[in-house]
């Protein structure tokens, strides 16, 4: 027993968890809660690299990933938004991006940024919202 | 981060309004996927009446969202994603905003209060909206300046009539949005 530490302090409900999972959804990510990046978004566009290579142009071949690894990689042959990809594996988004994080890290995904169109930072770009309107009326 | 120049970029657009308003009708009328569904943890700092210790307690949600998608072309994508009931929670959900052209506030006339509190997410982070009366089965026994009153919507702000199963609707209010958002001086 850690000298100063008390189960008795624990609210009683300490141990319930909110979302009512009997799997710990942080197990796939082995109890990490907080990605190693903050810049994943939930439209971050996500891509696997085809033919990965190290820091030294020899293939990549990664070690260690888990299932979820595996299935982003397939997934992401096609891009995917972030959500859809969380949609896809039926985990929530913060999980996902840590899952996501991981495999940007390792070179074998690619991440594309939102575009910026925060009114704060200009709005945007008239020729994008012309492309949007033009998508919208071939619906 | 490597970056991808030939994925697709994307952009959203919000679809808010209270809760059994039909914002995941109107992301399913116009999207190109059947809607999917995800979940977010967020916690925040309980704000409970019951807190007799007058010790903060840490609260943590799930919130759901649905969205959909609109391939405008292969350099870019326009994600539509419903946001969750409880708006307590959006303010402190930045990444609910980032990268958001504008927003739908879908208001329901028998019960217009349940759309206040969208509207003034959108005014307070100055992301502009458009708002779509849906009218179920037609019903509607307001008149547009009525609504428009009882809202207290900012005369510029464009409002929309319709019933939102229909994709001409769902269509009508996106394209009103987009019209909208090029109508707009820029920002000082």
């Amino acid at each position: 027993m850690t000298p100063g530490w008390d189960p008795e302090d624990l609210p009683e409900d300490a141990y319930e968890d909110a979302s009512g999972t009997m799997v710990r959804p942080y197990t796939v990510t082995r109890g990490r809660t907080a990605p190693e990046r903050d810049d994943l978004t939930l439209i971050t566009v996500l891509t696997t690299v085809e033919e990965p290579l190290d820091e030294f142009g020899r293939p990549l071949r990664p070690q260690r990933l888990q299932p979820e690894h595996r299935l982003i990689l397939d997934s992401c042959r096609r891009p995917l938004a972030l959500a859809e990809v969380a949609a896809a594996l039926g985990l929530p988004v913060s999980v996902t991006k840590i899952l996501l994080g991981d495999l940007v890290g390792l070179g074998l995904l690619t991440a594309r940024a939102p575009l910026s169109v925060a009114r704060a930072a200009g709005g945007a770009r008239h020729d994008l919202l012309a492309a949007v309107r033009d998508g919208i009326r071939r619906l | 981060m490597i970056s991808n120049p030939t994925a697709p970029s994307a952009v959203k657009i919000l679809v808010a309004g209270g809760f059994g308003v039909g914002k995941t009708t109107l992301v399913g009328a116009v999207s190109e996927v059947t809607p999917l569904r995800t979940e977010e943890y967020l916690t925040t700092a309980s704000v409970g009446v019951d807190d007799l210790a007058g010790v903060s307690a840490k609260e943590t949600t799930t919130v759901a969202l649905d969205f959909g998608r609109i391939t405008v072309s292969d350099e870019l994508v326009v994600y539509l994603f419903g946001t969750p009931g409880q708006e307590r929670f959006w303010f402190m959900w930045n990444d609910l905003v980032h990268g958001a052209l504008g927003g739908v506030v879908i208001a329901d006339t028998r019960r217009l209060e349940t759309s206040f509190a969208s509207i003034d997410f959108f005014e307070s982070r100055e992301i502009p909206f458009v708002v779509a009366i849906n009218c179920f089965h037609g019903q509607n026994t307001r008149t547009a300046d009525e609504i428009r009153a009882a809202l207290d919507l900012d005369p510029h702000v464009p409002l929309l009539i319709g019933d939102v199963r229909q994709r001409s609707f769902g269509k009508e209010s996106l394209l009103a949005l987009v019209d909208h958002l090029m109508s707009l001086p820029a920002p000082a």
